[in-house]
């Protein structure tokens, strides 16, 4: 164990450090002289110059690379060009509002995933299973912008019984809130929903199928007792890692959910800051998510290898 | 041992067109997967004769006729500059398919080389895995958004980035494939037969990693179509007049109470093409891969 924590400690951080190359890398490739649109566009070539020197825009790109790091590891990512605030502080204030739907829609999604799955794998040929798959299917094809355009012309405007738009946090009102994020949780989870669904149900087809689910009903368990204590347990553990490889939809889809439904968070605040070509603001963004996707994965890499340790074993041969 | 190797059957295991004949019959056989393909089939062609199909031209603006519902003259209704949107909708599946099947070519053309790279040669396995878990660790659509503020918004752009934004997954099926078949038994023939790296990854494994990767693409096609609308809805993609959907839908948006019907059309003619394709690839996984139906 401690050596495949070593192992993918070790990937993580290669990972992560590719990472800061790429946004470096990427950030430095957008058109236009940085020092350029600092300064303003009437600046003079002598206040151009000053900003390249203060900002370190004169140095070779390796001296600038480690410069950037430097930074980056006392938590210093400049300053915003649109506001004027610090990059550090505004992520700070949009994270909590897309970590509170993403983890609502993530509820959303694994109630409705792993129910309509459990359905699926245990009425097998009935019409519920059919209609498990066709919402599955459903949820796969449909633009997630659309549907939440679609809930927002139903549930706002032809009967509004909730709002359109706008944040509250759960901490300040729950009821609010949860009348807030309904519809943006229901609209971003509803894709997860349906890649959780079809994975439970094909661990559950598989767990229903194996022995130790024959032993349950030998002694005389009754089928409920069978299906969510010995066949769901078992298919938990596929849920789990897929809820965690499909972080990165969730986050995509978070771009423009909160765009929608105008959410505060950090997906409107990526979109807003490559429209304002707000240079700083996209570094960090993008830094921020890549560090939260690598840590996540790394988390349920570990977790998963924590419940099942064939894993280990698996990745160690790899 | 050379007279026993004069008795192996060639060493190439080519997918036979007969057994594409039979993943295509048994893809017909499921009235599900069989829906699908005529979808696809029936929209490819709608797309692609779109200037022939479509009533009126995509740009004529008619102010006598703003934001009508459909109707016999306008089947899916006019815009608030009366134009007809069936015209545009036809055009917009166009630009649609194109980046869908542009893009995942684009992945294709990156990602197989390199996949096939990563799983023949262990030295350059972990450079290639690294370099592919660092792509993945941007979500597809910070990445796609990233490119297109490097590239500034355009349907090439929206076709570039949806394609790099579509290497890591097709890295990563070239790669397990390769690792596979790289095993198997007449592989090895092919190397006892004096076959080079080159020629054992062009003849022998890259033929039979076809259908793995076939049925990634089919999945990833409608993955990019998705992403294709989104991109344009956020003003990072196609740029209006060419009418796209995701546009549409996004030009639609100030109009929601007085035409609805311009939200709403497009949006159906994404989820109907996508769910043919998604049921279309869904029956030809199974067909391809009988291991993987239930």
């Amino acid at each position: 164990m401690g050596r495949y924590l070593l192992r993918r400690l070790v990937e993580s951080a290669v990972t992560l450090v590719l990472a800061t190359v790429v946004v470096f890398a990427g950030v430095r490739a957008l058109p236009g002289d940085p020092a350029r649109t600092l300064a303003g566009e009437e600046a003079d070539p002598v206040a151009i110059a000053a900003i390249r020197r203060r900002y370190g825009f004169d140095q070779p790109l390796p001296v600038q690379y480690y410069r950037y790091l430097e930074n980056l590891a006392q938590g210093e990512m400049g300053r915003s060009l649109r506001t004027g605030l610090p990059v550090t502080d505004t992520i700070r204030d949009a994270l909590p509002v897309t970590v509170q739907l993403a983890v609502f829609s993530m509820v959303v999604a694994v109630l409705i995933g792993v129910g309509a799955g459990v359905i699926a794998a245990v009425r097998r040929r009935s019409a519920a299973e059919w209609g498990a798959n066709t919402i599955a299917l459903l949820g796969l094809s449909i633009p997630n912008f659309w549907l939440g355009l679609m809930a927002i012309l139903v549930f706002a405007i032809a009967f509004p019984v909730l709002p359109a738009s706008g944040f509250v946090s759960v901490f300040e009102n729950p009821v609010e809130s949860f009348r807030h994020l309904l519809m943006p949780a229901l609209v971003l989870g509803s894709g997860l929903a349906a890649v959780v669904m079809r994975q439970t149900r094909s661990a559950m087809l598989e767990s229903l199928s194996a022995d130790y689910v024959r032993t349950a009903r030998a002694k005389g368990l009754s089928n409920a007792q069978v299906v969510l204590s010995h066949a769901l347990r078992n298919s938990l553990i596929v849920v789990i890692t897929i809820v965690g490889l499909q972080l990165g939809a969730l986050i995509s889809g978070a771009v423009v959910t909160e765009q929608i439904f105008v959410l505060p968070g950090f997906g409107k605040l990526t979109i807003d800051a490559v429209f304002t070509r707000d240079y700083p603001m996209i570094q960090g963004v993008v830094l921020v998510t890549a560090a939260a996707y690598i840590a996540i994965n790394l988390l349920v890499d570990l977790l998963y290898s924590v419940i099942d340790p064939r894993i280990r074993v698996g990745g160690a041969a790899l | 041992m050379t007279a026993a190797l004069e008795t192996l059957p060639p060493p190439t295991t080519v997918a036979a067109p007969a057994s594409w004949r039979r993943a295509l019959r048994r893809v017909l056989r499921n009235p599900l997967s069989a829906g699908g393909l005529v979808v696809v089939v029936v929209t490819l062609a709608a797309a692609a004769l779109a200037d022939l199909l479509a009533p009126y031209p995509y740009d004529l603006t008619n102010f006598d006729a703003t934001l009508q519902p459909p109707s016999l003259a306008h089947w899916f209704g006019t815009d608030e500059l009366g134009r007809d949107q069936l015209s545009r909708v036809l055009h917009g599946l166009r630009v649609s398919v194109a980046v869908g099947v542009l893009s995942v070519g684009l992945s294709l053309l990156i990602g197989v080389p390199l996949g096939l790279l990563a799983g023949f040669y262990r030295l350059l396995d972990p450079v290639i895995s690294r370099l592919t878990d660092t792509l993945l660790a941007f979500p597809f659509l910070v990445l796609a958004v990233g490119l297109a503020a490097i590239l500034g918004p355009s349907l090439t752009t929206a076709t570039i980035a949806l394609g790099i934004g579509g290497v890591p997954l097709i890295i990563r099926v070239a790669r397990s494939e390769t690792l596979r078949l790289r095993e198997l038994d007449f592989v090895a023939a092919a190397v006892a037969d004096g076959a080079g790296d080159l020629q054992l990854m062009r003849r022998h494994i890259l033929p039979n990693a076809v259908n793995a990767l076939l049925v990634q693409a089919t999945v990833s096609v409608p993955a990019a179509i998705i992403g294709e609308a989104v991109l344009s809805f956020l003003g990072l993609g196609v740029r209006p007049p060419i009418p796209s959907l995701g546009v549409m839908i996004a030009s639609a948006q100030p109009l929601f109470r007085d035409g609805p019907w311009l939200a709403v059309i497009p949006g159906l003619a994404i989820v109907l093409l996508t769910l043919a394709l998604n049921l279309f690839g869904d029956g030809l996984r199974d067909a391809l891969d009988p291991r993987e139906s239930r």
